[in-house]
């Protein structure tokens, strides 16, 4: 596969992933773009030894994790707030709310439920994470489960 | 309550950012390579460039003394020193295997970060240690030839400027350095606990 192919397809995926992790625009689109780097770097080296997807979304979450660097370096707080807000009036509100709770789950939590929301295989997420295919069905039921109750609030 | 269907639905509503072109991400993965080479030279080529002027001076001045060599031999394997370890942990840091499963992932990067924190307390002293003896030994011949108000005054600025290293730059630079890998640390322990609890 060419790594313009690639991009194409799979960068809304990344994106959304990175989103769910970090729930900010910005940095979830620089994570994005630091997957593409290391993807593009990496591909002469990909042995199809796992499917493409499932090698993409493990750089992608690793990325994700990385991030505790960056963090430490530049806290949340010192960022501008009105920049997110012009950026979210556009989104349904739902939306927001879904990625909002997401982004509050802890770390491994925030990128198995957002890979399975993105269809990735059970099966594949155990792999990508490095947890057993069990403790994986187990902790997603476990996500959704505080999700709905989040969302049941929210309704009300 | 909600299904999962609604969060399907929900989650595919976020709008991804506009793709950027692929010429801006081969345009990062270029900058982020010339970095890493950057700072890799510029600390190389100052160090070498210390080292080969004090050397070069040592070795032009008529009669040289014991005190001189051993001094310049020790400043020379401070700044050496610190750069091969340096040298090694660089490439280590910017190429961990980004396509391991997370677990695996985050234990190597954990390995990684107490590497560096191990280095950085160890390195960092021998390398002050290895420099101010040199500079120290290094310069007696230097001051032998000044008048007495003049050594003096050279003592006082070298011995200051080594006492003001030592105390304050020495352990304010590890400390800084320290703080910032044992909070790293922490956090990626933390997170792979989250793997392990179940």
């Amino acid at each position: 596969m060419v790594f313009e192919e690639i991009y194409k397809t799979y960068w809304s995926k990344v994106f959304r992933i990175c989103m769910g992790y970090v729930n900010d625009h910005d940095w979830a689109k620089d994570i994005a773009q630091e997957t593409f780097v290391t993807i593009w770097q990496q591909l002469p080296k990909f042995r199809n030894e796992s499917a493409i997807g499932t090698w993409i979304f493990r750089i992608a979450s690793n990325n994700c994790l990385r991030q505790i660097e960056r963090q430490n370096r530049m806290p949340r707080s010192e960022m501008p707030e009105q920049i997110e807000e012009t950026i979210a009036h556009d989104i349904e509100p739902a939306v927001q709310f879904l990625y909002k709770c997401i982004a509050e789950l802890p770390e491994t939590d925030r990128l198995i439920i957002s890979l399975e929301l993105e269809d990735v295989k059970q099966v594949e997420i155990a792999k990508i994470v490095g947890l057993s295919e069990t403790n994986t069905r187990v902790k997603i039921y476990r996500i959704k489960e505080r999700l709905a109750k989040k969302f049941e609030n929210y309704e009300h | 309550m909600s299904t999962e269907i609604d969060f399907k639905s929900l989650w595919n509503k976020q709008p991804a950012t506009d793709m950027p072109d692929t010429k801006e991400i081969f345009a990062k993965a270029d900058k982020l390579k010339r970095k890493t080479r950057c700072t890799l030279i510029g600390l190389n080529l100052s160090l070498i460039a210390t080292s080969i002027i004090v050397v070069y001076v040592g070795l032009n001045i008529d009669h040289v003394k014991l005190t001189t060599k051993i001094g310049m031999a020790l400043m020379v394997i401070g700044m050496i020193s610190y750069l091969v370890v340096y040298n090694q942990i660089i490439p280590i840091v910017f190429k961990t295997e980004v396509e391991s499963n997370s677990h695996d992932y985050l234990n190597k990067l954990i390995r990684i970060k107490r590497k560096e924190d191990f280095i950085n307390k160890v390195m960092i002293n021998i390398y002050f240690t290895l420099l101010s003896a040199g500079l120290l030994l290094y310069m007696l011949q230097f001051a032998a030839r000044m008048s007495t108000a003049w050594a003096a005054w050279y003592y006082i600025l070298t011995f200051g400027w080594m006492a003001f290293a030592w105390f304050y730059l020495r352990p304010r630079g590890i400390r800084r350095k320290q703080k910032f890998l044992n909070e790293v640390i922490e956090r990626l322990e933390q997170i792979n606990g989250q793997l392990e609890a179940e």
